[in-house]
């Protein structure tokens, strides 16, 4: 019975050239689907149950990776990228199958050599792919360097009729006014309904600061601490005229290092 | 002989006055910068001392004259002081500016390795089945590449260009994602002729069109639209890049395109620009960049 494939690829041309270069390096090899995102590569290889799986790494909704923690028990997995330094890396260093778009057919026919074997049970399978599946998903899924948990990256405010979306970022500080809380970029004033305790439980705790019972400031728009003629310790903002009271049992937040 | 003594003489006599007129402008300075308040204690110091020893007049001669010089010229040699520290503060502010300038410059222009990568391997794949979409498609890439990469723009990657290029520019990129994403991408542009000349800074145009395609369009498996809009209201001109993509993940950092154009609006235009992020009620993301527009410039 002849070998059966599935190419998944977002993009309609690489597929076609995937196809076409596939049919010269290996004629025998029946391409039984084509999918343009990952549900529809895992949908369409739970119904034709192919030996191979072509899949591009960053396709809409389900990518490659996901696509392939759900398949590779089944199928051989074959990655497809045309560039992700993350992944290549990862791929240099692990035993899963991959191709540069664009594919040249001299390396297609190296990995066609492999798949063979593979195949025909001469060559064993590469082992631990699930685990290797695993880091390569969590790497790129966090760019590879300091993936923090979730924290809140932007603020909603409604204004007047619209939702503006405020990136923490952009913010100066916090500040509880009654049932609101203020919200001061570098050039508006904004109130949202969240409290600051809400905010502080939400907020990258390594990002805002609470030096007030009533004040979230955001470090990195600190510019300097000095004290007032009472002694209390005052916060001053980058391009920011008012400055920010730190109470008293906060102030350990600036002592001298 | 007797030359030499004299110089020395002389010499010993011109330190003397220059240090006597140093003591005499730092005494001054320290006159018309201290406190009031401060100024009461040292006076009743000088008095107790002077009373103590038995100088009781100097030290009154003492009071005397610093409250004289005090209110009369204090107030003057204060401002000067003040003068010259603000404009060394002043001339330290332009050399942050040109730092930045040259950060900024180095910063603006990012070609994406991936999006390159793709569009050849596009091209690569069209030359066999669609020569004329393929010389199409290439024709884009140069377009977009000349004018996206710092070392090929004009005059160094100036600080300023024009709304005509930057929208030119983005027409060959979204050509380009076209013909790779086909029919999940749809273009609408709506910048009326009459802004083309509208001094617009380079690349931020094009990098709200890159962000709208990467975090709104292409997670969505239906992909959707992205609409570039152009209007002047009141004095300020809105360029809006709108998409009915998946939205803005609350936890998902803004990235350094967007902070990067807020750090060049605010270099370029302090607070009269801003960058405004929206949610539509009907779904997707609206970015819009909000400067400064004046009637009559002729660039």
């Amino acid at each position: 019975m002849a070998l059966t494939a599935l190419i998944a690829d977002d993009e309609a041309p690489l597929r076609e050239q995937l196809r076409t270069r596939l049919l010269e390096a290996w004629p025998e090899l029946r391409i039984v689907a084509e999918a343009s995102n990952g549900a529809e590569a895992v949908a369409l290889a739970n119904q034709h149950h192919p030996d191979i799986v072509f899949l591009d790494i960053r396709m809409p909704g389900m990518g490659g990776i996901d696509a392939a923690r759900q398949l590779y028990d089944r199928c051989h997995i074959v990655f497809a990228t045309a560039y992700d330094q993350y992944a290549l890396d990862a791929f240099e260093q692990g035993a899963i199958d991959y191709l540069l778009k664009p594919v040249t057919p001299a390396r297609l026919q190296t990995t066609c050599e492999r798949l063979r074997k593979r195949l025909a049970g001469v060559q064993p399978a590469p082992q631990d792919i699930g685990a290797q599946l695993a880091e390569l998903g969590a790497l790129l899924k966090g760019s590879g360097v300091g993936a923090k948990p979730n924290y809140l990256r932007w603020i909603q405010a409604q204004v007047g009729g619209s939702l503006r979306m405020v990136s923490t970022r952009e913010i100066l500080f916090f500040q509880a006014d009654d049932k609101y809380t203020c919200v001061q970029t570098a050039t508006t004033q904004l109130l949202i309904r969240k409290t600051l305790k809400e905010l502080a439980d939400e907020l990258d705790p390594d990002e805002f600061w609470r030096i007030h019972r009533s004040t979230l400031v955001r470090v990195d728009a600190i510019e300097e601490v000095t004290r007032d003629a009472r002694g209390r310790q005052m916060v001053r903002l980058r391009g920011f005229a008012e400055l920010l009271e730190v109470s008293r049992n906060h102030g350990y937040l600036f002592q001298q290092m | 002989m007797a030359a030499t003594t004299i110089n020395r003489a002389l010499d010993f006599v011109r330190e003397a006055v220059a240090e006597a007129s140093a003591l005499w402008w730092g005494f001054f300075d320290w006159l018309a910068l201290v406190e009031w308040r401060q100024l009461y204690v040292t006076w009743f110091l000088v008095l107790v001392f002077g009373v103590f020893f038995q100088l009781t007049e100097p030290a009154i001669w003492f009071v005397l004259i610093s409250f004289g010089v005090k209110v009369l010229a204090g107030g003057k040699r204060r401002a000067e002081l003040t003068a010259k520290e603000e404009s060394s503060k002043a001339k330290v502010a332009t050399l942050e500016r040109r730092l930045m300038e040259a950060q900024m410059a180095t910063l603006q222009a990012q070609v994406e390795p991936h999006f390159l990568f793709n569009t050849l391997a596009l091209i690569g794949q069209l030359i066999e089945t669609d020569p004329k979409e393929a010389a199409r498609v290439h024709a884009h890439l140069i377009e977009y590449l000349r004018s996206s990469l710092p070392q090929m723009r004009a005059n160094g990657g100036g600080m300023m260009g024009t709304l005509g290029k930057q929208v030119e520019l983005s027409r060959a990129y979204l050509a380009i994602m076209q013909a790779r994403m086909k029919e999940r991408l749809a273009v609408r542009f709506e910048v009326p002729d009459f802004l083309g000349s509208a001094p617009f800074p380079p690349m931020m145009l094009q990098t709200l069109i890159e962000n709208a395609i990467k975090h709104g369009l292409e997670p969505k498996v239906a992909g959707g639209t992205i609409t570039v809009r152009g209007h002047v209201n009141e004095a300020t001109l809105h360029v809006d890049v709108c998409d009915d993509g998946i939205g803005i993940d609350l936890h998902a950092d803004e990235g350094v395109g967007l902070a990067n154009i807020r750090e060049r609006l605010a270099l370029l235009y302090g607070k009269d620009a801003e960058l405004v992020i929206e949610l539509p009620p009907g779904g997707g993301a609206c970015a819009s960049i909000r400067l400064p527009y004046r009637m009559t410039e002729f660039d």
